[in-house]
Order: structure tokens, then C-alpha cells, then sequence
């Protein structure tokens, strides 16, 4: 007989041995969440994304109709595109147009395409501005602007949109982990009578729930060091808290989203069926919890109902330490509130966990 | 009288729509194979997961191996090896592993390479379990159940899905553990298969047992020793006014009739008679001893096959 601290470490190590050879596993565990930062942190790298197109439609005998609106525009942030009327016609009819500057009578107006209001708006606003600016310039006077200063909430060092994705990221790993690499993984040991061929040995079984959640700890820490070492060298992104308080953070959800998993498994009696019940929690909490983007513009109802899911204080409370150098006493409340899902999903699936 | 491998009494089980074991009694000695044999859903596998461990029972008393099961739970699963209907293993992992693993989680464990001798995967021992075929895969997982030594195996219906000559080659692994010394219950419901290895066994039908016998016994308690079968090409015809005129029973059967017989030598010239006065078209004949599938459909007026 091998002592019981031996079984858990075979037990750890069949785990991983037999995870290293599901290729696909390992690659939307550990690459996807990269090829995500670096993706976004590229596209949206500050002051160098792609710039809004206008759609400038010329006079048919050539020339503008306001060379002065179009002089300011020429020094501005947006990238002109003068079409005849009837290519600007086709264009807009195609969708691809989000603001279009015409001159149906010789005045200025703005078009702009109700499916992309996002960036028709703000390219319309820039065109409001300019034209003010034009104005002021033909009656003599010489406008000025007030500055803007770019820089991350909370903090004084100018932070990226990488640095505010990283923190979610982070987060989302361990919800997807704890979602579906324990709870998934849980229902189909139940339904293909692992556990229960585990049940006629004398093994313990918290050993071989010890084994797989061991095991799962070192895919988070592995997961989370990739992420933070190329956060910092694809785009300086470090931590500005302490690496005590990141870790606390860090224990807190994994320890949270896990519980989640074995909670919620014991809902489903085939992975078909669990496969409906986490993606009912998985959508919202992704789109919702401020992953990809803060719910600042949001309904006030629906912001109070996210911070309820355990995933929106996380990111937050991790996103103030990461990004902002917080301390935990900073954010009591959202780190008790995900506390309190840890303990209530963990005695749940206590209660509630079946072998069979 | 030397100790039980398995002693069982007034065992019941009720599911919400189903009696799955009615009153059941079971003596099973040492080193003897013994079978289950019904059809599905006879209470055949909720009676061994009972005595495995696995579900609990609503009423009796199971003793494995001289020990109360509720008593010596973790004791009896170290003593005993257990191969359930369907094992579950990773997709990927070997032969060798599986055996290793599982080992670990015992006292006492026979050398890998030996079982892997034994269950004739020696070939297959670093190929990925996805890779195996059915009767490998089976095999596998009888070898799972032989890793601790141990003295009693359950196998619930160990052939089920396998091609003949992969069957053939588990009966050898099942005669070897015979021969090792250890007490083997099996369930199954084909009677050929409890025909060539259980040494006793008890015929099960909703839950209760019918009989227990040797399967010679079984066979000779029928006092019908043999069966005249008359085939049909395609589905045999209806028989009632031949069965009055040859003044027998005649079991409709697929393409067959059978008619069982204490006396055949008197009965085939009768039988031919009959058959020619109804102009019946049947395409042969055959005679043959009658077997455990005559004991169960006598017993429970039904086919095992159905």
C-alpha cells in the first residue's frame, strides 16, 4: 500500500499526463486567452487605432462646397474619403459607410448610419467640431481647444487598453475553468460511470477530487504567469499592486469559480444538459461583468444586478490591484461578495454532490 | 462448511417504477464461477451493485468474503475486483497506465506485466485506449479487475456486444481465474455463456430468482431431454391446428417450431405424419438436447433472447 499523499500525487500526475496529450485542451487553455491579448491590445492600442472614416461627397463639377469646413477636417483625427455622389450612394446603400458628409443644397449635412452609431456619433461630432472651428476662422477669430490627458481611472500612470483587458482575462480563465474544465468534466465522469468504477476500489475519493482539483491549480497559475509575462513584454503592462495582494485576489476567485463548477454539475444529469445550464451562467457573466468593457453607460438596474454575479466584483477588485495598485481594504465589499459565493456554492456542492 | 465468498439474504430493491430485486437469497462458495443468467432487466446488475457496494439496498443482509459489506466496506473493495458494464477510462491513456493507476490504489497488486500477459494485451500495452477494439477494451477492463489479486471478481455481463471469437478468448481469462482459486459471479444473459463456465448458477426473471442449479441439473430437472425443431424459410407459420392433431405443445419461435419431447424416438414418425396431413412446408428438421434456454422459457413462459 502506497501512503495517501503518494495516491494523490500519481493521482496529480496521471492528470497531467493525460491533459498534455489533448492538444485542443491545451490550446484554448493557454493560447486563447494570449492570442485574445494580443489581438485586442493591438487593434485598440491607444492613438494608433484604425482612424473613423468620413465619407465626403464631392460637388459633380469638382471642388468643395465649404473649403473651409474641409481644410479643418483636412487636420483632423478622421480619415477623408471623397466619393462622387452616386459611388457615396452605393456605398452607404451597402452598409459600409458609418457617417457621410453631403451637400444636398449647398449646405453641410451629416448622414450617419443608425446600425453604427458608435462610430457614425463620434466621427459626427468631430465634423461638428470642425465646422464650428471653420466658422470661427471665416468671421476672423482663432479657436482653441480644451486639452485632453489620457489616463487610467484611479491611477496617474497612462494605461493601455491591454492593461485593462489583462485583469479580465484573468478573470474569465477562471471562470472558464472552474465552469467548465470542473463542472464539465465532473458531469462526465458521473454520466460515463468513472466515479462510480472508482467507487468498487478502496481509493479515497477526495484523493481523486484532490488529484483533479491539484491539478487544475497549476493550469491557473500557469495560465495566469503566461498571460502576466506577455502583458509585460508585448506591452509593459506590470503589476502596480503588491504580488501579495494579487495572489489573495487570485486564490479568492479560483476558489470561488471552482466551487461554481462542482455546484452547478450537480444540476445536470448528461453533459448535454450541462452544457445549457453553464453557458446560461457563462454569457451573461462574460458580457456583463466588465471583461471586455466597463458597464458605466449601462441601466443602473442592470449594473446592480451584475455586481450580484460573482464575476463583475472579481474583475474589479483584481482590476484595481492590478491596474491601479489598490490594497484589499479598498474593496471590502465586492471581495466579501465573491467570498460569499465561494462559501455558498462550496457548501451547495457539498450538499448536493452525487457520485453516480 | 468453508466460509461464504458471498452470502445473501431477503435482498429487495424498489425504484420508483420497478421492483429490481424481489426477496433474494444467494450462497456462493469459494472458488466457484457462478452465474446470473435472465434477461435484461431481470435485476441481474441491481443485485450485483448491491453486493458491490454500490447502491444501497432497501432491505437484507449481504455478507462478501465473511464480512458485513456495510461494516467493511473499504476492507471487502481491497479484497475484491469489480468489472462493471461499461468502464469509462480516458480516451488516451494506455493499457500500461490504467493498470499502474488502478494498482495504486491498492494494498496488495499483481505485477502489470503479468496481467497484461494475462488479458493477452502484452502487444497493446502503450497503444491509446480509443485505439483498442471492443473485446480489447473488455479485456482492459477485466484486467482492472484483477490488479489487487483478488480472491472474489464480479464481471456484470462481460461479453455483451463482444464478437464470438473475442468471447471465446474472455472465457479463457474467466476458466484461468477459476483456476487460480478465486470465486467469480458473472452475469449474463446468454446461456450458451453460462452453460460453458458457471459452475452453478441462478436464473433470474423481475427481480426474483427462479432457480439455482448446476447447469447439467438445471437442464435434467426439466425431465425433457430433448427438442424437435421444425425450420421455416422466413417466419414460421402459425401451429395451433397442428399442435391439437399431433396432440403436443408447439412453441413458435421466429423461423422454428418447437416441439419438446420426453420420448423423441415416438415422437419424430407422429410429428412427420402431422406434418404431412397439414401440408405443412417446413424446410428442415433438427433434434437437439434441450438447454438452459428450454429451463427459462419453461420457467417464465418467455425466451431469453426477447
Amino acid at each position: 500500500m502506497i501512503g495517501t499523499f503518494d495516491m494523490l500525487r500519481r493521482q496529480f500526475v496521471m492528470e497531467w499526463k493525460l491533459y498534455s496529450r489533448d492538444r485542443a485542451a491545451m490550446f484554448w487553455t493557454f493560447f486563447f486567452p494570449i492570442l485574445l491579448l494580443l489581438g485586442f491590445g493591438v487593434i485598440f492600442r491607444s492613438g494608433s487605432g484604425p482612424a473613423l472614416t468620413l465619407v465626403v461627397v464631392s460637388a459633380p463639377e469638382g471642388g468643395s462646397p465649404d473649403a473651409g469646413l474641409e481644410a479643418a477636417l483636412e487636420h483632423g483625427p478622421l480619415k477623408l474619403m471623397k466619393l462622387s455622389a452616386a459611388d457615396a450612394e452605393a456605398r452607404w446603400r451597402k452598409g459600409e459607410t458609418a457617417a457621410q458628409l453631403d451637400f444636398p443644397s449647398g449646405t453641410p449635412r451629416l448622414r450617419v448610419n443608425s446600425y453604427l452609431t458608435a462610430q457614425g456619433g463620434a466621427a459626427a461630432q468631430v465634423v461638428q467640431q470642425a465646422y464650428l472651428i471653420a466658422q470661427a476662422k471665416s468671421r476672423g477669430s482663432e479657436p482653441s481647444l480644451i486639452p485632453i490627458v489620457m489616463e487610467s481611472p484611479g491611477h496617474t500612470r497612462s494605461a493601455t487598453y491591454a492593461a485593462f483587458l489583462l485583469p479580465g482575462l484573468l478573470g474569465l480563465n477562471l471562470l472558464t475553468m472552474g465552469l467548465f474544465s470542473v463542472g464539465m468534466v465532473t458531469v462526465s465522469y458521473r454520466e460515463k460511470g468513472k466515479f462510480r468504477r472508482l467507487a468498487v476500489t478502496p481509493l479515497p475519493k477526495w484523493v481523486f477530487l484532490g488529484g483533479q482539483v491539484l491539478h487544475r491549480l497549476t493550469i491557473v497559475v500557469i495560465q495566469s504567469t503566461m498571460l502576466l509575462l506577455v502583458g509585460f513584454f508585448g506591452f509593459g503592462i506590470r503589476n502596480q499592486g503588491s504580488f501579495a495582494s494579487l495572489a489573495f485576489v487570485m486564490t479568492l476567485g479560483t476558489a470561488c469559480f471552482m466551487a461554481m463548477g462542482f455546484a452547478l454539475s450537480s444540476f445536470a444529469e448528461t453533459t448535454e444538459a450541462y452544457a445549457a445550464i453553464s453557458n446560461l451562467c457563462f454569457f451573461p457573466m462574460m458580457l456583463l461583468s466588465g471583461v471586455y468593457f466597463t458597464l458605466d453607460a449601462a441601466p443602473r438596474w442592470l449594473q446592480t444586478a451584475v455586481i450580484a454575479l460573482p464575476l463583475s466584483p472579481f474583475v474589479k477588485a483584481l482590476r484595481a490591484v492590478f491596474n491601479d495598485g489598490a490594497g484589499l481594504g479598498e474593496h471590502t465589499f465586492g471581495l466579501l461578495l465573491v467570498a460569499l459565493w465561494t462559501l455558498a456554492a462550496f457548501s451547495f456542492a457539498v450538499k448536493r454532490f452525487r457520485w453516480s | 462448511m468453508a466460509e461464504l465468498a458471498l452470502r445473501v439474504r431477503g435482498l429487495r430493491k424498489r425504484y420508483p417504477k420497478v421492483l429490481a430485486v424481489d426477496d433474494v437469497d444467494l450462497d456462493v462458495a469459494r472458488g466457484e464461477v457462478f452465474g446470473l443468467l435472465g434477461p435484461n432487466g431481470a435485476g441481474k446488475t441491481t443485485t450485483l451493485e448491491i453486493v458491490e457496494g454500490l447502491t444501497p439496498a432497501d432491505a437484507g443482509e449481504v455478507q462478501v468474503l465473511g464480512l458485513d459489506l456495510e461494516k467493511h466496506g473499504r476492507e471487502i473493495r481491497s479484497r475484491f475486483g469489480v468489472q462493471l458494464q461499461s468502464t469509462s477510462l480516458y480516451n488516451k491513456v494506455t493499457p500500461r497506465e490504467a493498470l499502474e493507476l488502478y494498482g495504486s490504489y491498492y494494498p496488495k497488486r499483481r505485477p502489470t506485466a503479468e496481467l497484461l500477459d494475462l488479458i493477452q494485451l502484452a502487444d497493446k500495452a502503450d497503444a491509446y485506449h480509443v485505439t483498442l477494439s471492443g473485446g480489447q477494451q473488455q479485456r482492459l477492463a477485466i484486467g482492472l479487475a484483477l490488479v489487487n489479486d483478488p480472491e472474489l471478481v464480479f464481471l456484470d455481463e462481460p461479453t455483451t456486444g463482444l464478437d464470438p471469437q473475442a468471447r471465446r478468448s474472455l472465457w479463457e481469462i474467466v476458466r484461468r481465474m477459476k483456476a487460480e482459486g478465486r470465486t467469480v459471479i458473472l452475469t449474463t444473459h446468454y446461456m450458451e455463456e453460462a452453460e460453458a463456465l458457471c459452475d452453478r448458477l441462478a436464473i433470474m426473471d423481475h427481480g426474483r430468482i427462479l432457480t439455482v442449479g448446476t447447469p447439467p441439473g438445471l437442464v435434467q430437472e426439466l425431465r425433457i431431454p430433448s427438442v424437435v425443431e421444425l425450420a421455416f424459410d422466413g417466419i414460421a407459420p402459425e401451429a395451433t391446428s397442428f399442435a391439437r392433431r399431433l396432440g403436443h405443445p408447439v412453441e413458435v419461435r421466429g423461423g422454428l417450431w418447437e416441439i419438446p419431447s420426453q420420448d423423441p424416438k415416438t415422437l419424430l414418425p407422429q410429428l412427420l405424419d402431422a406434418a404431412e396431413a397439414e401440408n405443412v412446408p417446413f424446410q428442415q428438421i433438427h433434434m437437439r438436447r434441450a438447454t438452459l434456454e428450454d429451463v427459462f422459457l419453461q420457467r417464465t413462459g418467455r425466451s431469453l433472447r426477447e
